[in-house]
């Protein structure tokens, strides 16, 4: 197949095959960052804006080094200092930018389905670099990748996610990837962050840590997001952490290969314990190295398909 | 619809990459450092592999060898509708200071030459670069040529030549009849 999209909104729009193209892309930018010259000249002349209406920190970091190793040009929109605040629309702030002839913008925002919405308007690409609870497709993309990378496949492997589902982007995302090749997922936490709905879209609710991680080979822990939770979904962070934790002595009913993930960033004692996220089994900051690959080859991909 | 017509069939093919591997040998295994091939993605690395096993059954020596993909290297990426899939680059020795023969199946523009020696030169600094290619078109668009050739075909630009080594060997030119 060839790579034929000028922007990646959602997980959910593309073919397991996409997927896989994708990430064999990322093995190959994975090397570049081994060099000692960590840069190529794909994306020589090309200028890249990240516009980021919902703050972030790794995730931008990720795409600025991403596009610096491409050799992209980069400006940097932040929402406190853009005209979002005097009033002018969205759609008139990207178009404002596009007219300054950028190729590329990464975006994040909080109302979910803004990426699409503005891909629609512009001829240049948009990568959606997180979007409400919607989707986070460059995070799922690096998780499946460090899947891939230490499994050796996707197919037939049971994933368990555990933790706020229900507000959590990369989670969304993750399903959508895992399912579309071929892994079996549960999720679980609270019922409160983990409701029964998301049994129709293919995966597994569980309410029980014990059996959702049982006989999982991968683990990935979601953070507790504070800052998404007005309403009380659970009673305490320590009852959560009982509940839903992983902690060493969780590791005796785990198989001795799993792998424990993690979005970052990580509340030490909430979700996991300090003993496990730096263990053996966790390949946690792998995820952020192989973030950096990803989003390498999504950004060289859409750029090759943006019309000039 | 496309339509193939054989422009050099394998009897012939394989007896002049033999050749090939042994002028390769002659000229560059008297010089002080060991020589090495750099396969270019796609069908220059089974021809450098090809090389090699020649040059090991022939001499007794071993030449090391790469896998080079150039597409991060392109200076057509922007012109491009549709990205090829990045293939392998493997390049298992250190370059620098090495004799490195660059191997490709087709010389055209040589614009994949350009991108190889950028690609190759971010990885070190090797003491001489030279170039192998079983076809030259003699069309080129930059001053680079072949140091070691195979066959020179000159044939209208539009039609691709491809180059093949496993079910059917020979060389091939594909003619598009849109």
């Amino acid at each position: 197949m060839k790579w034929t999209r000028k922007d990646l909104l959602t997980l959910y729009d593309l073919s397991g095959e996409e997927i896989e193209y994708i990430l064999d892309t990322a093995a190959e930018f994975k090397k570049v960052s081994e060099r000692s010259v960590k840069k190529v000249p794909a994306l020589r002349g090309k200028t890249v804006v990240n516009f980021f209406v919902e703050p972030s920190t790794r995730t931008r970091v990720s795409f600025e080094l991403a596009e610096q190793r491409l050799s992209a040009d980069i400006v940097n929109m932040q929402a406190q200092a853009s005209s979002l605040l005097k009033g002018e629309t969205l759609l008139d702030t990207v178009r404002n930018i596009e007219a300054l002839q950028v190729d590329l913008v990464v975006m994040r925002h909080s109302v979910p389905g803004a990426q699409s919405f503005i891909a629609k308007h512009l001829k240049c690409g948009v990568v959606n670099a997180g979007d409400g609870a919607h989707a986070h497709p460059t995070q799922a993309l690096l998780d499946l990748f460090t899947i891939r990378e230490k499994k050796g496949r996707i197919a037939g492997l049971k994933v368990a996610i555990i933790g706020d589902i229900l507000h959590s982007r990369v989670a969304r995302s993750n399903i959508w990837g895992l399912l579309k090749l071929g892994a079996e997922v549960t999720v679980a936490g609270p019922s409160t962050l983990v409701p029964k709905e998301f049994e129709s879209i293919g995966v597994k609710v569980c309410h029980d840590l014990k059996e959702a991680v049982a006989d999982a080979d991968v683990i990935n822990l979601l953070r507790i997001q504070h800052e998404r939770q007005n309403a009380s979904f659970f009673p305490s962070t320590g009852e959560y952490s009982r509940f839903f934790g992983i902690r060493e002595e969780s590791m005796k009913f785990l198989k001795p290969d799993v792998l424990i993930m993690h979005p970052g960033p990580i509340n030490r004692d909430v979700e996991l314990s300090g003993a496990v996220a730096d263990g053996p089994n966790s390949v946690i900051l792998e995820q952020v190295t192989n973030g950096l690959a990803v989003r390498m080859a999504v950004l060289y991909l859409v750029s090759g398909c943006v019309q000039k | 619809m496309t339509s193939q017509k054989e422009l050099v069939p394998a009897e012939k093919m394989l007896p002049e990459i033999k050749r090939m591997a042994l002028d390769i040998h002659r000229r560059y295994s008297a010089l002080e450092q060991d020589y090495a091939f750099v396969g270019i993605q796609q069908m220059g690395v089974p021809l450098a592999e090809k090389l090699k096993e020649i040059i090991e059954r022939e001499t007794g020596y071993s030449p090391a060898l790469a896998k080079l993909d150039i597409s991060m290297y392109r200076d057509d990426i922007s012109n491009r509708k549709r990205l090829p899939l990045i293939r392998e680059t493997d390049i298992p020795f250190d370059v620098n200071d090495k004799i490195l023969i660059l191997v490709d199946d087709v010389l055209s523009s040589g614009r994949t030459i350009r991108a190889a020696l950028d690609a190759i030169t971010d990885y070190g600094r090797p003491k001489v670069i030279r170039l192998a290619v079983l076809v030259d078109r003699g069309n080129p668009e930059f001053p680079i040529h072949a140091d070691v050739t195979g066959f020179d075909i000159d044939i209208p630009a539009e039609n691709k030549i491809v180059v093949s080594f496993d079910n059917e060997p020979g060389i091939f030119c594909r003619e598009w009849n849109s």
